[in-house]
């Protein structure tokens, strides 16, 4: 054991890195430890050639090696060459597996056993994970690889893939077109795997393209010569030697969590997207153990860079202003008096609870991301049915709802420190209630990613949400005469419950104990007629089901299903019986209210059993979580491809939509085109926040994409390809008077020179919301076979009545 | 600040109707009307000759005949206009065929019903012509899209295809073990499958196999021959996909082999053609739906060329 050093950086991508460069560059003692053989493993993974963005643009770098946007060869390179020019002590294939100790005192236990100490340690290890190895003799072998970069590599070559994921999947069909492939799966389905990817690899093995070998594991691997090797399957008939030239094992990776947590430090929630907290110096609850990077929840490469710089500036006992306080100070220009940013910060820290259980570090984030709103006296918020999901906390002065647009005199006041426009947030549907702006109004505008990865990562917040939400959601639809003390028993006694796509909240028959309000998601309400499930009713997020059994506890008369992924808040019968028994006369006005209810649902028309079978299909084709969708009437449409056509047109030569694909029932076809998702599975992951819903619903993709393709992959309904965008449509008069491109049609010399300039972005469907009147598609349809309809038009279809 | 939300669609009524019903009819009222006020005119009216395009009602009835034609052909200047917002395509269609409607009554009154060899009737014709043909057009797109997709039920020709090629590869591997002649055979009957071809095949089917190009018989033969072979012991147990199975994995009754394999390549090739048939009715129907595009639009250049030749030839006589 040596003298300890001053800081251990563990992890080599751009926040390492940068970290490491720093400490060279100020001459502390350092060491920076990364278990592959090369920098940046992330980045290098990068398929060849990869056009690297440089987001938040306006965010300055402040670094000791250099970072600009531009191709991965560049970037590696340049950092390359900066890390041997500062002299960055590096160690590469050191995985760290254990560390352990305090300030002034940690050891570092690398894979082979050794021990290393510092005073600092500094993790950056980002939340890629380590890819989880065979766990057999000569699972490291030069035989034996766990990525593919470029399956045009590799030719005519005997490859076994052990896994039976997405990506191994993907991998064995990409070499299967030059290569002898098998497959080597733990089971014998391939139920782990996307749809489309099961069935591919299906119709493969049908084929005779790709061989496999189910219920088998891997005994070991053993080389033969260069690049030629075996690999003996464990198999129930016995041991089965392959011989082959390659292995290829994707079987997923370790996530971090479990590491990090094993040094010590705690995560604020169980949920999987928490990010470890870490102070205003990136400190953890380690003392002296620092967490930079993707892995404290900034996953864009700049903001990496400068935290890793700031990091070994605070450890060095320096104390810079962060990066971002220009930006900052931009942002709280708008606001009356002169305070300094961190007096502004600590303020607004003071007077909204909700963000009092923020580190000053997530409030920073949480106050870039947001958008300061100083509304004059009077002035509209957001509207009644705005699609806008942004949440507001209020600064200063005070709000009004106003929870029927045409009546004022029912406005409910809210003051400074309150906050509203959480049950869009939650629901993911349209604004319920208007809100005007009172005297001296300050707002802070938060999107709602920042306000999830809040509700991910800040129990407190979260609680204080829910209950808000159900507070609100009872107050409005149910009991208005309430206050919310009156409904404090109720509320607290209300349970958060999570249905699968399909799975029952309840069934005809059972007691009814209580009422689901819809949180997120939606459900199906169905009765049995004739022997035969009818579904009568479609309930989407923000209204509740099951409500009679708040007033009389009779057996449910329906089944209910979720229709998606659902999640309800349970309201108790009891509670609520007890609260309605101290407010008699509220007893009445509620059984009016949902006798009224009980009412319209029983006129609801009964259609047909095909009409029927159609909600069942709309359900099946994800339209439950649908806002906006686009259907076609077979008996209408000539396809003639127009909607295509017009989408491309005015979409920079990409059309967002397939007619032809997707699934049919009854003469309605749901084409391959986005349904603007109440909760969008493409924002799930989009490190540049770059995909927002725009007011009246639109879910679109902004120019700060950079182009990862984790929403690409994320759309369970496959609407968002990549690609490049050119600028300029064919011209029609050109078209008219000389020939060559017709308008709508792809327009390949134009398409070559954009390629020229850009890298390619995700692309997908805005319902033209910056063109005049509508989607082109629509409006391009010679027949009216292309319609767009919303949830609330969907069980109207299904009858026929529209 | 959020903008106030607008409904961006037309109205509630016409979110779901074909371009016949467009907004409760407007375009067919419109036609209607403009019919009906020239026809009254037509009455009302006495020249000093007999009614012919040379009144000032003649000029007028022309004028507007002239108009309707270069607002009929604008359809396919606005159709590629993607970006353009004035109307929608399908309001456009509506009024495209409703207009055409009123066009064959206005000329009519134009021509004062005054016919000879010359360029004003060739024009009369020729717009006859254009109306005619967009008239099987407005049929088959009333009908064919139903026809079409019930056809489909759900797929796609793009999958029928795929699952055709997929049915050839599996007719080979049935067919190698079989000897040469049925390989030879099979072969013969993927390389004669057709699909689409010229405008005619493509409106018509391809021609019908010979006999001679068709493998089933040849099967259907060494099926028989086989049958008439003594059957093994045993063969109670009927001649099932199970017995097949059980005799390849043991490799014991070759004949019983021979026949499992006949037969399900029989079956395959059976579904094979049947598929070929269901594809080739797609690109009938698929055809039959465009056909009218080929005569109606370059009929509407030359009605345009012999429009203007019409009214030049009127105003250097007159």
């Amino acid at each position: 054991m040596g003298t300890p050093y001053s800081i251990v950086i563990v992890g080599s991508g751009p926040a390492g890195l940068a970290a490491a460069a720093r400490a060279a560059e100020l001459g502390l003692s350092h060491v920076l430890l990364e278990a592959e053989a090369h920098l940046s493993h992330t980045i290098h993974r990068y398929q060849k050639g990869k056009h690297v963005m440089a987001e938040p643009s306006a965010l300055p770098l402040r670094a000791s090696l250099p970072f600009a946007a531009g191709k991965r060869e560049t970037i590696l390179q340049s950092w390359d060459e900066g890390t041997a020019k500062l002299k960055v002590k590096v160690r590469h294939g050191a995985a760290v597996t254990a560390i352990s100790g305090t300030r002034g005192a940690f050891t570092l236990t690398l894979a082979d056993g050794e021990a290393v100490q510092a005073e600092c340690v500094v993790l950056a290890i980002g939340l890629q994970g380590n890819p989880r190895k065979l766990g057999c003799e000569g699972e490291d072998c030069e035989l034996v690889q766990y990525q593919l970069d470029d399956p045009d590599e590799y030719r005519r070559e005997t490859i076994v893939i052990v896994g039976a994921g997405d990506a191994a999947i993907e991998n064995a069909l990409a070499l299967s077109t030059q290569n002898s492939v098998i497959i080597v799966n733990r089971r014998d389905d391939f139920d782990r795997a996307r749809e489309g990817n099961r069935d591919a690899i299906l119709k493969a093995i049908e084929q005779g393209r790709i061989r496999v070998v189910n219920n088998a594991g891997v005994a070991s691997v053993v080389m033969s010569g260069a690049q030629r090797g075996v690999i003996t399957l464990s198999t129930p008939q016995g041991a089965a030697p392959i011989n082959c030239q390659r292995v290829i094992a994707r079987l997923g990776a370790t996530p971090p969590r479990a590491f990090i947590e094993s040094c010590g430090i705690v995560f604020p929630s169980k949920d999987p997207n928490a990010v470890p907290a870490v102070s205003e110096h990136y400190e953890s609850n380690v003392p002296g153990l620092y967490v930079i990077g993707a892995l404290a929840g900034f996953p864009l490469i700049k903001q990496a860079m400068n935290q890793g710089w700031e990091v070994v500036e605070f450890i060095a006992g320096r104390n810079p202003d962060p990066a971002d306080t220009p930006l900052l100070a931009k942002k709280f220009e708008k606001l009356p008096g002169k305070a300094t940013v961190a007096e502004t910060i600590e303020r607004i820290r003071s007077r909204i609870p909700i963000l009092s259980h923020l580190t000053p570090l997530q409030l920073r984030e949480f106050l870039l991301d947001s958008e300061l709103r100083t509304p004059r006296a009077g002035e509209m918020v957001f509207e009644r049915n705005d699609y806008s999901d942004s949440f507001y906390s209020i600064l200063d002065g005070g709000v009004f709802i106003a929870p029927k647009p045409d009546d004022v005199s029912e406005l409910i006041p809210l003051e400074a420190g309150q906050f509203f426009g959480e049950m869009s947030l939650i629901s993911g549907r349209r604004r319920s209630a208007t809100v005007l702006a009172g005297e001296d109004c300050v707002l802070v505008e938060t999107p709602r990613r920042s306000m999830n990865k809040l509700i991910a990562s800040v129990a407190a917040v979260k609680r204080l949400l829910d209950e808000t939400f159900l507070t609100r959601a009872i107050q409005s639809k149910i009991a208005p005469g309430l206050s919310a003390e009156d409904l404090q028993e109720v509320v607290s006694s209300a349970s958060v419950e999570r249905f699968k796509a399909g799975e029952i909240l309840f069934s005809a028959g059972d007691v009814g104990d209580g009422l689901h309000l819809i949180r997120k998601g939606s459900v199906t309400v169905a009765q049995d007629i004739g022997g035969k499930e009818t579904v009568l009713a479609y309930v989407p997020a923000g209204q509740y089901v099951g409500e009679m059994a708040l007033l009389t506890g009779a057996a449910r008369s329906a089944t209910v299903k979720a229709a998606i992924a659902t999640e309800t808040i349970k309201l108790a019968a009891q509670p609520f019986l007890a609260l309605l028994g101290r407010h008699p006369s509220l007893r009445n006005e509620i059984g009016a209210t949902l006798q009224a209810r009980a009412a319209a649902n029983a006129r609801a028309p009964q259609g047909k059993g095909q009409q029927q079978g159609i909600v069942q299909f709309l359900m099946q084709q994800g339209i439950g979580e649908a806002t906006d969708v686009l259907l076609i009437d077979e008996t209408l449409c000539i396809g003639c491809d127009h909607c295509e056509k017009a989408c491309g047109d005015t979409h920079g030569g990409i059309s967002r939509l397939d007619r032809k694909a997707g699934a049919s029932f009854a003469e309605l076809h749901v084409p391959t085109s986005c349904r603007h998702c109440e909760h969008p599975h493409c924002m799930k992951d989009c490190p540049p926040d770059a995909i927002r819903r725009a007011p009246n619903g639109e879910v679109f993709i902004s120019d700060a994409c950079i182009g990862c393709g984790n929403c690409e992959k994320n759309c369970p309904y496959g609407v968002i390809q990549m690609g490049v965008v050119s600028e300029k449509p064919p011209s029609l008069v050109s078209w008219l008077l000389f020939g060559g491109t017709e308008p709508g049609m792809r327009h390949d010399k134009a398409l070559a020179k954009a390629k020229k300039t850009s890298g390619k972005q995700a692309v997908k469907c805005d319902m033209c919301k910056d063109l005049s009147g509508g989607p082109a598609c629509v409006r391009a349809c010679p027949t009216g076979a292309a319609i767009r309809v919303s949830p609330e038009e969907f069980i109207q279809i299904s009858q026929g009545s529209v | 600040m959020s903008q106030p939300s607008k409904r961006r669609y037309a109205p509630r009524d016409a979110i779901h109707t074909g371009f016949m019903r467009h907004r409760g009819f407007r375009w067919a009222k419109f036609a209607l009307l403009l019919c009906a006020i020239c026809i009254a005119a037509y009455a009302w009216h006495t020249p000093l000759d007999v009614p012919n395009g040379g009144t000032w009602l003649g000029y007028t009835l022309g004028g507007i005949s002239a108009s309707l034609i270069v607002f009929l052909t604008w359809l396919g200047v606005r159709k590629r206009r993607y970006r353009s917002s004035f109307g929608t395509l399908k309001g456009w269609t509506s009024a495209h065929v409703y207009l055409g409607f009123a066009l064959i009554v206005i000329s009519t009154l134009h021509t004062g019903f005054q016919f000879g060899l010359n360029i004003h009737t060739l024009t009369y014709v020729l717009m006859w012509l254009v109306v005619l043909s967009g008239i099987y057009g407005l049929v088959a797109y009333a009908k064919l899209p139903l026809e079409i997709a019930r056809l489909h039920a759900g797929s796609t020709r793009d999958a029928w295809i795929e699952e055709l090629l997929d049915l050839n590869e599996q007719a080979l591997k049935l067919a190698e073990p079989l000897g040469e002649e049925v390989h030879r055979r099979v072969v013969a009957s993927i390389e004669k499958v057709q699909i689409g071809g010229s405008l005619r095949r493509q409106l018509y089917g391809p021609k019908a196999l010979r006999r001679s190009e068709d493998s089933r018989p040849l099967l259907q033969s060494r099926i028989e021959s086989l049958l008439k072979l003594p059957r093994p012991t045993g063969s109670a147990v009927p001649a099932n996909t199970v017995v097949f199975m059980a005799g390849q994995l043991g490799g014991t009754d070759k004949t019983e082999q021979e026949l499992q394999r006949l037969q399900q390549l029989l079956e395959l090739i059976g579904r094979r053609n049947a598929l070929a048939g269901r594809i080739n009715r797609d690109i009938a129907l698929s055809a039959r739906l465009q056909v009218w595009l080929l005569f109606h639009v370059p009929i509407t250049f030359a009605l345009i060329a012999s429009l203007i030749a019409h009214v030049v030839s009127v105003f250097f006589y007159w």
